[in-house]
């Protein structure tokens, strides 16, 4: 099992190279600020490595499958795992192992489901996962905030305790602050985008046991 | 403690004198209500028990199926199996709460009975740090880190926090066994979420916070 995980190229500049295991972080910004591509380049960082990629997503299997694809040269089921919660008829793809959930809001079917696909990772020997949740916005169109509080505390205390990486999406223009802020709290780690007055794109990362980082062109 | 107020452990064994076993470990800090087979556990079980153990193999109802007409049915309990082949993921996926290898040793049996308890107990603890964690919250909205980092409100804040957290992780045991885990998860999602508007309830407690008093604030007790 890796102590670290290789995160390297995911940002512009040497902030973030490498990620202790165990390490939650959350990417927050406006809809559309790339966050889930963001998210995604995180996961498959380590993909040519070895590394097993575990991922729930409040989309369709397809669309996680193809948005992937664009990080990764060729995937492979033993190693990509999608906890299709979209409620969609669960089609099987050739590369992918599939675990199809009703709705977001089915969170002990979720658990169940990665339960599952950590089993079917450990039997092939692949102990290095990464967590992806894309999105926390969607859960919270489902379930209410305190719910998805305490979800997220015990589905991150999981990724601490198996030596996984967690990477979360969270849009901050669609919740209250507060709620953002709440939710923050609780990972080890933020990434922040945000637009300019330019339409560029900016970001910073808060937390790690560090200082922030000044914002910068993304 | 008086009688009235000890756990309640529902115990389908078909078994006499294993059953007659566990009581005799269990019956000093547990009310314990012996069945003696999954029909008669239905039977018995209510939303007064707390934690039921239930044999794997049994004569007519298996323990599966007594597990999902509990479920079925609603009833907040944990449930543990208890077997005599060591369970695959397949526990896991029933929705068993914990397994125990039979036969269990003592301390075993009553460490996984407190286990179970004491998640059930999470609700109270989790509301607590939610509505620490949404304070926190409130106050980075409304102040930069460098005053955050002056104000010994929020470091007591950062304190009371991080012993609150200590309790839910204690609540839920270990999360890094898949039963555990998913047993965790049920009981967030079964669980009384509370109020949900958690977050404005807090405010008496830097309400004062644009006024310049929030360095000074003696408010954040409960």
């Amino acid at each position: 099992m890796t102590d670290a995980y290789d995160v390297s190229g995911a940002l512009p500049g040497g902030d973030l190279d490498e990620l202790p295991a165990g390490t939650n972080i959350v990417v927050v910004g406006p809809s559309m600020s790339g966050k889930q591509a963001l998210a995604l380049e995180l996961l498959a960082a380590g993909y040519e490595d070895g590394d097993g990629i575990l991922c729930i997503s409040t989309e369709s299997a397809e669309k996680v499958y193809t948005d992937l694809e664009r990080h990764v040269d060729s995937l492979d089921r033993d190693r990509v795992g999608i906890v299709d919660t979209s409620g969609g008829d669960g089609t099987d793809l050739l590369d992918a192992t599939i675990e199809s959930i009703s709705s977001p809001g089915d969170l002990t079917g979720i658990s169940v489901s990665m339960a599952k696909l950590f089993r079917h990772f450990e039997d092939r020997g692949v102990s290095d996962i990464r967590y992806g949740l894309i999105s926390i916005s969607t859960l919270l169109q489902y379930l209410d905030s305190s719910k998805v509080f305490r979800f997220l505390h015990v589905y991150t205390k999981r990724i601490e305790e198996t030596g996984g990486l967690g990477i979360y999406t969270l849009s901050n223009d669609s919740h209250d602050q507060q709620v953002v802020n709440t939710i923050t709290g609780q990972f080890d780690g933020v990434i922040e985008l945000r637009d300019t007055d330019s339409g560029e794109m900016e970001f910073r990362v808060r937390g790690l046991g560090r200082r922030p980082t000044a914002w910068e062109p993304f | 403690m008086t009688d009235q107020e000890q756990p309640v452990v529902l115990i389908a064994e078909d078994e006499q004198t294993i059953a007659e076993g566990y009581e005799l470990w269990l019956s000093d800090q547990y009310e314990v209500r012996l069945t003696a087979d999954g029909q008669e556990a239905l039977d018995a079980v209510d939303d007064t028990v707390d934690v039921v153990l239930l044999d794997r193999m049994m004569p007519e109802l298996s323990g599966e199926q007594v597990l999902r007409e509990i479920r079925e049915r609603a009833i907040d309990c944990r449930v543990a199996m208890v077997t005599a082949v060591e369970p695959d993921f397949d526990v896991v996926e029933m929705g068993f709460d914990a397994y125990i290898t039979k036969p269990p040793e003592r301390q075993e049996l009553l460490d996984t009975i407190q286990q179970l308890l004491d998640r059930a107990g999470v609700d109270d603890a989790f509301q607590q740090y939610h509505s620490l964690m949404a304070r926190r919250g409130a106050l980075q909205a409304q102040k930069t880190e460098a005053e955050l980092e002056q104000s010994e409100v929020y470091q007591d804040l950062l304190d009371r926090i991080e012993s609150q957290r200590t309790e839910v992780d204690d609540n839920l045991g270990n999360m890094g066994a898949e039963v555990d885990f998913v047993s965790a998860v049920r009981e967030v999602e079964d669980g009384d979420s509370g109020f949900d508007d958690v977050e404005l309830g807090e405010g008496e407690n830097f309400e004062d916070a644009d006024t310049g008093d929030f360095e000074t604030s003696e408010g954040s007790d409960d």
